[in-house]
């Protein structure tokens, strides 16, 4: 056993040293598939990571909204609705909920308003996101002005701004207090903008919706995990579906790795001969490539998930953003959560070194089975 | 010893470029000669060295070394006892660029799996041996000729083989050079090796070194015998 | 369909794999039909070069089946939020049919290419390929098998259809009384700590006696085979009740999770080679009168044998620690 170890590490030593030496057509091949992992662990980091955010943010959601549906487009919900639905069994608590949008024309942004709950405001003023504050450079004590549905400016005072940790949800929030919100809005009293439901079992979830529809035929009920098991279909989707559209570059690494793999040089040939001849056999030569092989699938898949790493955690995936986000221009500093686990990474592998791997497995076996006396032939 | 009947070496079989380069040889090469064979190019020494160096299986006939019938073993074991038994020495030297003379001549003994700190201490000595120390950590492809011959030789005694093996092995080297390289074959005679050369240079085969000589032509054995 | 990154990947390398595994037995049969050892002829040589290209494919095949093993349970589990009742994988594995044959199989295949391996390990310590045509035989049975494993894995996927809403601000009803078997049955407890204790305490003893003595070689095998077997209904029925510390959670998958600390690779891995070695030692057992392999095959076994019974040993200490060590208490 203990040669056998020994062999190995001289067979480990001979590669790394033999890999030095032909530098240039190895530097290719690394950079390549560096570039390869690097592509494919990116989109992964980063449709996972939006995938989790977008869990993250409905964790709190609550487990079912009523929204009133006319014309087959939403509408605003009667609050008598709230009533009829607290009379189901297994409703606990029927809240109305009072929000809506605000486009600021000044700075191109679409802001979220909603009824302040939770923060008690003095009449006259609001409580909004510091993504807002940043944007409009407007910070506690400051007031600020909006303009209502009747085309009017209001001026409001602002009682505090909202804290960052939960980016994604509050940034762009403003929150007013009710009376305030319907003035603004125009929300006539008496109706509100959905309803949100605490459900005693969360396993009679779906049947409280059917019976809700069933008494309420122009309402919506939607559930939370059914907006959650959405969200991970579409990210996955989009995620997939950007995959097989780099399995075009992948097939490409593919035939470039088959090519450097197959395309031996006549000194690496010569080579070969040389260490058969003097002695080395055909499972030391395969040994010999299958540590080439590891090195470089090894070394190439670290620095590519790490070059992807920094690129989705810390530049916030400066390079595809666009592509796949489409979010307000609100969020210049939105930087996502690291979110990695020992699947992605395993997925990641068999993306790349396995089908990396397969590819040189005949050409690695030509290579090794070169005839010793081919040296005496030359 | 090493004895070979009826061996013969088709390459190519059953197609139009069919050929035969070794036909029917059968010889004897016992343990302390120096055997050299000669011929024109073309006929059969280097691939009839091969068979004899376990390097190169035949297509029919039978090799045994010291009694042991080898001719249908597998690879890794016709190997193993190719490592053990023969150190050889090559036409260009054939020594792999971009190493150092030292790793160079360890490079048969890694199989082995001995370890390195004494692997290369034996390296180190057997550099030593040939005046190389200095050159040690030299990549070959710095090294004079005759440099390059002594590491090639080094690296074929790595393993303490029985039998040295030697492919016209002053085809590239001056006379000077020829001379010198006769005169380390005398040193590895007295140290009890077995040798076997091929050659067609007279400095080889009209030495008085050489115990027996084998003439080949056309693949097929013309005179041998022992030299007086 | 789901388009997921993971499930592409499996089906790749799958896919990959097979038409690998396809074009060794292919040369296998060639092997099979026109092998002669005692030939010098340019065939016999080039088929004795071929019989490196496919162990070396099979050590690969190996290798990514591992892994590949644990990415299908793990893409399996992430997939259970999609389908309305399948709390992790054991949910997402019943939406059809193909789920659990797909697995099976895959371990199947697993044990049997590491059994493969050993035998062609045993074989080339012999200086006359004694178990050449036993070994490709046993490539022409492991063939279908690896091609039958990705053929059940692909209609796995494909056959999966996602419980999800067509718009996110529609609502549709999941059938929730679809009834997916987010729970498997398990066998009784106290009858099953007896049958994995007695299991666990025969497997060292006869591994302990072959090391030593080279006897009961046989009655090893078997009783690590019989082991793995053990180790996967007691993963269900007890192990990992102590490890989630709740009485009703037999799931034996989320113990690969972090909240467990993986503590489900270890295991998964000890119980894989601990069989594989395990019962390589018997398959070997009837080769031992062979000339060329007397020589080797003892040594060999031993090895294998005390593989196995470290493996063995790790798994026992790493299930049965949660079971002795938390304050849970089953009965």
């Amino acid at each position: 056993m203990p040669h056998t170890i020994e062999k190995q590490r001289h067979i480990i030593d001979f590669t790394l040293a033999s890999l030095l030496r032909r530098r240039g057509k190895n530097g290719a091949l690394f950079t390549v598939y560096t570039l390869i992992v690097f592509i494919l662990a990116s989109v992964m980091f980063f449709t996972y990571a939006l995938k989790e955010e977008a869990a993250q943010v409905l964790k709190g959601a609550p487990e079912i909204v009523v929204q009133r549906s006319l014309q087959g487009r939403y509408a605003p919900i009667p609050l008598e609705y709230a009533a009829k639905i607290r009379g189901i069994r297994g409703v606990m608590a029927v809240r109305p909920r009072l929000w809506g949008y605000y486009y600021d024309s000044v700075f191109l942004a679409n802001y979220t308003i909603m009824t302040a709950e939770s923060i008690p405001l003095p009449p006259g003023s609001i409580a909004i996101g510091h993504g807002i504050s940043r944007m409009r450079r407007a910070y506690e004590g400051d007031t600020i002005s909006f303009t209502g549905v009747d085309g009017k400016a209001r001026n409001f005072t602002i009682a505090k701004i909202l804290p960052q940790e939960s980016q994604l949800l509050s940034a762009d929030l403003i929150l007013m207090n009710e009376d305030e919100y319907r003035e603004f809005s125009g929300l006539p009293p008496g109706l509100a903008s959905d309803l949100t439901l605490k459900v005693r079992n969360p396993k009679e979830l779906t049947t409280i919706a059917e019976k809700i529809v069933k008494a309420l035929p122009d309402s919506r009920p939607i559930i939370r995990n059914e907006i959650l098991r959405t969200y991970d279909a579409l990210f996955s989707w989009r995620g997939g579906l950007l995959i097989i559209i780099m399995s075009a570059a992948v097939l490409a690494f593919v035939i470039f790795a088959w090519d450097k793999a197959s395309g031996l040089s006549a000194e690496e040939k010569k080579e070969i001969g040389i260490l058969k001849a003097v002695g080395w056999e055909t499972s030391d030569i395969l040994f010999m490539k299958f540590w080439e092989g590891m090195t470089v699938s090894l070394t190439s898949f670290l620095a590519g998930t790490i070059l992807a790493y920094g690129h989705i955690f810390f530049t916030s995936a400066a390079l595809f953003a666009p592509v796949l986000k489409g979010w307000s221009v609100l969020y210049p500093v939105f930087r996502l959560t690291p979110f990695i686990n020992p699947g992605q990474i395993a997925t990641l592998f068999f993306l790349t070194v396995v089908p990396y791997t397969v590819t040189t497995i005949i050409p690695s076996w030509r290579a090794a089975t070169i005839d010793p006396d081919s040296v005496l032939r030359s | 010893m090493i004895k070979v009947t009826q061996i013969s070496k088709v390459y190519n079989a059953g197609r139009p470029n069919e050929f035969t380069a070794v036909r029917e040889v059968s010889l004897t090469v016992n343990l302390g000669e120096v055997t050299v064979l000669k011929g024109p190019s073309g006929s059969g020494k280097t691939t009839l060295l091969g068979m004899l160096g376990c390097m190169v299986r035949p297509t029919s006939g039978r090799i045994s070394l010291s009694h042991r019938e080898i001719t249908s073993l597998p690879e890794r074991f016709l190997t193993q006892i190719r490592r053990e038994t023969f150190g050889f020495i090559f036409q260009q030297f054939n020594l792999i660029k971009g190493l150092t003379a030292l790793e160079n001549v360890m490079a048969p003994a890694y199989p082995t799996g001995e370890k390195f700190a004494t692997l290369r201490s034996r390296a180190l000595e057997t550099l030593a041996l040939f005046n190389l120390a200095h050159k040690a950590a030299a990549k070959v492809e710095w090294l004079s000729g005759g440099e390059a011959q002594r590491v090639a030789i080094a690296r074929a005694l790595i393993n303490n083989p029985a039998i040295i093996i030697a492919d016209e092995p002053t085809a590239h080297l001056d006379t000077k050079l020829s001379h010198e390289f006769m005169a380390i074959i005398r040193q590895l005679k007295d140290d009890g090796k077995t040798i076997l050369i091929a050659s067609h240079d007279p400095i080889v085969y009209d030495s008085e070194l050489m115990t027996s000589r084998i003439e080949l032509r056309d693949g097929s054995v013309v005179t041998a015998g022992s030299l007086p | 369909m789901i388009l997921n990154p993971s499930i592409l990947a499996l089906l790749i390398s799958s896919l990959l794999i097979a038409f690998m595994v396809l074009y060794s037995a292919l040369y296998g049969a060639q092997i099979l039909r026109r092998w002669d050892i005692t030939s010098g002829s340019e065939l016999q040589l080039s088929l004795e070069r071929k019989t490196y290209l496919i162990s070396t494919i099979l050590s690969y095949f190996l290798g990514i089946q591992l892994i590949s093993l644990f990415l299908f349970i793990f893409t399996v589990d992430s997939l259970s939020p999609l389908f309305v009742g399948a709390m992790c994988a054991v949910g997402t594995l019943t939406v059809n049919g193909f789920g659990y044959p797909t697995l099976l199989l895959k371990l199947v295949n697993f044990i049997l290419a590491g059994l493969w391996l050993i035998i062609n390990h045993a074989d080339n310590a012999g200086y006359d390929y004694p178990l050449i045509r036993k070994k490709y035989l046993f490539l022409m049975m492991l063939t279908p098998l690896i091609l039958a494993e990705s053929t059940l894995e692909l209609f796995y996927f494909l056959e999966m259809k996602p419980d999800i809403i067509t718009s996110c601000c529609g609502s549709l009803f999941s059938p929730a009384s679809r009834g997916i078997a987010s729970e498997i049955a398990a066998a009784p407890v106290i009858p099953m700590k007896i049958i994995f204790a007695v299991t666990m305490g025969l497997t060292t003893l006869s591994g302990t006696i072959f090391i030593l003595k080279q006897r009961l070689g046989a009655l090893f095998a078997t009783l690590s085979g019989s082991a793995f077997i053990v180790s996967l209904v007691s993963l269900v029925s007890f192990i990992c009740l102590y490890i989630y510390e709740m009485p009703s959670h037999h799931c034996p998958f989320c113990i690969l999770q972090r909240e467990y600390h993986y503590i489900g690779y270890p295991l998964y891995a000890c119980l894989l080679l601990g069989s594989v070695t395990g019962m390589g030692v018997g398959v070997l057992v009837p080769f031992r009168k062979i000339p060329s392999l007397s020589a080797t095959l003892p040594g060999f076994q031993r090895r294998l044998a005390l593989t196995s019974l470290i493996s063995w040993l790790i798994f026992t200490i790493l299930a049965l620690r949660p079971v002795i060590f938390t304050t849970f208490r089953l009965e």
